[in-house]
């Protein structure tokens, strides 16, 4: 048996109830081998996000199932699904997702601290924050740095806890196309470096290359499962 | 630090304007309490010292519905023995008519409160002797001190000129009498000294006709917290079947004046705590602008594995910070008020000087109400965060 970091099966999400009711997503199953770079692409609309949030444990489906490091999500409770996000999942956000109140740094520690293992961890976000280049900018307040800059802050916070997953959703939406290109470039080399899977949600399958799987969505069902994909 | 108290701590120090309102409340209403109790509880111990002073002592002694008939030699020199008495001093209390006067005009004729007193005791048993500002105290018989309002509805009689005054004694009989004016007394305060007469004791109890009678002795002591002390060995040495002695603190003596006071001041501590009430609604109003701008960072804290009660958290240290500066601000502002009507001798309406004290129990209580309401009042805003789900950190915009 292969050794699957995550596994999704017959997945719905229902919106609303009734006369309202949306399907954002309708039976969904696939799964992620550990290490491997992914992509989930579609058009705007089709579900990516509220995909990434069931996989990221923010929301829980309606009905099927996230497994991820062979623990069946839907059996935790709340502190459990916090304390699992903590410390299986990195996230990075299209939008500016640090807290504009604390430094670079106090960031990037953050999850160590949620997660009460302090110890070294400021050393480690340094290292962390010398990889992408922003040893410089540490002691700034996230919201004196660039978009650019705060994307990778991003991304160092979805790494210091060691997450088995780190799940990006559009994390090169907001940004011009310089820093968009470095992003994609640092999140390729990370995953070739550390062999964490990374889930990354994108409307720009183009602008990744060759990735070891793309998941296409339409309307909620899945269209297309391509492994090994080459940029076309 | 505790990564909630950091975060919960700049969340609201790094919104000045937050920051600013919130604490502003809580400190207004610290202020009101302080200033409401500078003023009332001032007006209160001020009324409390003018009565020890000029008209009870600390311990008044009088006899059940009657004069006392006891020498007040031996009564006087009984509780001066006492080691807590400092003084005591036979007094009567009556009235006279005088004929008020514009002009040389007699334009009515009317009644005022005669205070009869033992020239050399009662200056160590009470103060009134320092109000006089015009001449000098009562001393030799005949001779009268006049307050300052009757002295000037008789027409305003120097020191040294003579009046007449009409008494009545204790048969019912009109007396009239020719005083000298020794002195003329303008007190501020709550006694009413400036409508009285204050004339030497023997020569009222001889107009009255009780020689050797008096009505009550005011007892002064050097420990003021020792008068039910003094007031329990008067009692066993006179017992009240024999000499029908009837002995009060102050507290029970100026009850009568009191009382009216201790309502007063419970109303206005009242309106001190709806001060209190609303500040706490500012709070809760400033906590929950203070929730729905942090949305997204609170989703975000939820994402990378806070808990709701982590959240709950951080919103009772911001309640922490803005209680523990507004009661800082408050205490700051209050007894900077304090330490201004002390200096400046605040007088109530002008005339009474408040007896000013930092009461420092009645300080830190409030402050502690004070900083307990300010993390009451983010209790429910708190609650609301935890209400927001993870996936808030994906909202757009
Ligand atoms: N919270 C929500 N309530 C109701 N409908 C939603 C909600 N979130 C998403 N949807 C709907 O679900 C569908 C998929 O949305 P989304 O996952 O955001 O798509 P994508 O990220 O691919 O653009 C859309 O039709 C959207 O309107
Ligand atoms: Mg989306």
């Amino acid at each position: 048996m292969a050794d699957y970091v995550l596994e999704v099966k017959n997945v719905d999400k229902v919106y609303g109830h009734g006369e309202t009711e949306v399907y954002a997503l309708r039976n969904l199953s696939f799964s992620v081998k550990r290490g491997e770079f992914m992509l989930i692409v579609g058009s705007s609309g089709s579900g990516k996000s509220t995909l990434l949030n069931m996989i990221g444990l923010l929301d829980r489906p309606t009905r099927g199932k996230v497994i991820i490091d062979g623990v069946d999500t839907s059996d935790l409770n709340d502190n459990e699904l916090s304390t699992f996000r903590n410390s299986k999942l990195g996230f990075i956000f299209q939008f500016s997702n640090l807290l504009s109140d604390l430094t670079v740094l106090e960031n990037v520690t953050l999850p160590r601290k949620i997660q009460g293992t302090v110890h070294n961890s400021a050393e480690e976000a340094r290292t962390l924050l010398k990889t992408v280049g922003l040893e410089t900018q540490m002691n700034k307040f996230a919201n004196q740095i660039s978009g650019g800059q705060a994307q990778r802050v991003a991304i160092t916070r979805a790494l210091i806890n060691k997450p088995s997953i780190v799940l990006a959703d559009e994390p090169t939406g907001n940004l011009d196309s310089i820093s968009a290109e470095t992003t994609v470039q640092l999140l390729k080399s990370l995953n070739r470096k550390l062999y964490q899977t990374f889930i990354i949600v994108t409307h720009d399958r183009h602008q990744f290359g060759d990735v070891d799987k793309v998941v296409t969505i339409k309307d909620g069902r899945i269209l297309k499962e391509e492994v090994e994909a080459k940029m076309q | 630090m505790d990564y909630r108290a950091q975060i919960g701590i700049r969340f609201i120090t790094r919104r000045k304007g937050s920051l600013i309102a919130a604490s502003l409340a809580v400190a207004i209403a610290i202020l009101v309490v302080q200033v409401n109790s500078v003023i009332f509880q001032g007006l209160y111990d001020a009324i409390v010292r003018d009565q020890i002073n000029y008209r009870f002592g600390h311990v008044y002694i009088t006899r059940e519905e009657d004069f006392i008939t006891k020498s007040d030699f031996v009564l006087v020199n009984w509780l001066e023995r006492i080691p807590y008495v400092q003084a005591a001093a036979p007094r009567i209390d009556s009235s006279a008519s005088i004929n008020a006067t514009i002009d040389g005009k007699i334009i009515r004729d009317y009644s005022v409160p005669v205070i009869g007193v033992d020239p050399v005791l009662d200056r160590e048993a009470s103060t009134m002797a320092q109000t006089v500002g015009d001449g000098q105290y009562v001393s030799y018989r005949n001779s009268v001190v006049l307050g300052a309002i009757v002295d000037r509805d008789l027409g305003g009689p120097q020191v040294g000129d003579t009046i007449k005054l009409k008494f009545k004694d204790q048969h019912g009989n009109d007396v009239l009498r020719r005083l000298t004016v020794v002195g003329i007394t303008s007190t501020a305060g709550s006694v009413g000294l400036d409508n009285s007469i204050i004339m030497n004791i023997d020569t009222l109890r001889e107009i009255i006709d009780r020689p050797h009678q008096t009505q009550s002795i005011i007892v002064r002591l050097n420990d003021p917290t020792k008068d039910q002390d003094v007031k329990d060995l008067f009692l066993a040495a006179f017992p009240s079947n024999a000499d029908k002695f009837k002995a009060q603190t102050i507290e029970e003596s100026a009850e009568t004046t009191l009382r009216g006071f201790r309502s007063g001041i419970a109303l206005i501590n009242l309106v001190g705590y709806f001060g209190m009430m609303s500040s706490a609604f500012a709070v809760v109003t400033i906590q929950m602008m203070q929730v729905t701008s942090k949305t997204r960072d609170i989703g975000v804290m939820r994402a990378i594995g806070s808990k709701r009660k982590d959240v709950l958290l951080v919103f009772i240290f911001q309640g922490m910070v803005i209680g523990a500066i507004g009661a800082g601000l408050g205490t700051a502002m209050g007894v900077a008020y304090t330490a201004y009507a002390k200096e400046t001798h605040m007088t109530f309406q002008g005339s009474l000087p408040l007896e000013v004290k930092y009461n420092w129990t009645s300080i830190i209580q409030t402050d502690i109400m004070a900083f307990v309401l300010a993390i009451v009042a983010s209790i429910y805003p708190a609650y609301k965060a935890t209400k927001l789900e993870p996936v808030e950190a994906m909202r757009v915009g």
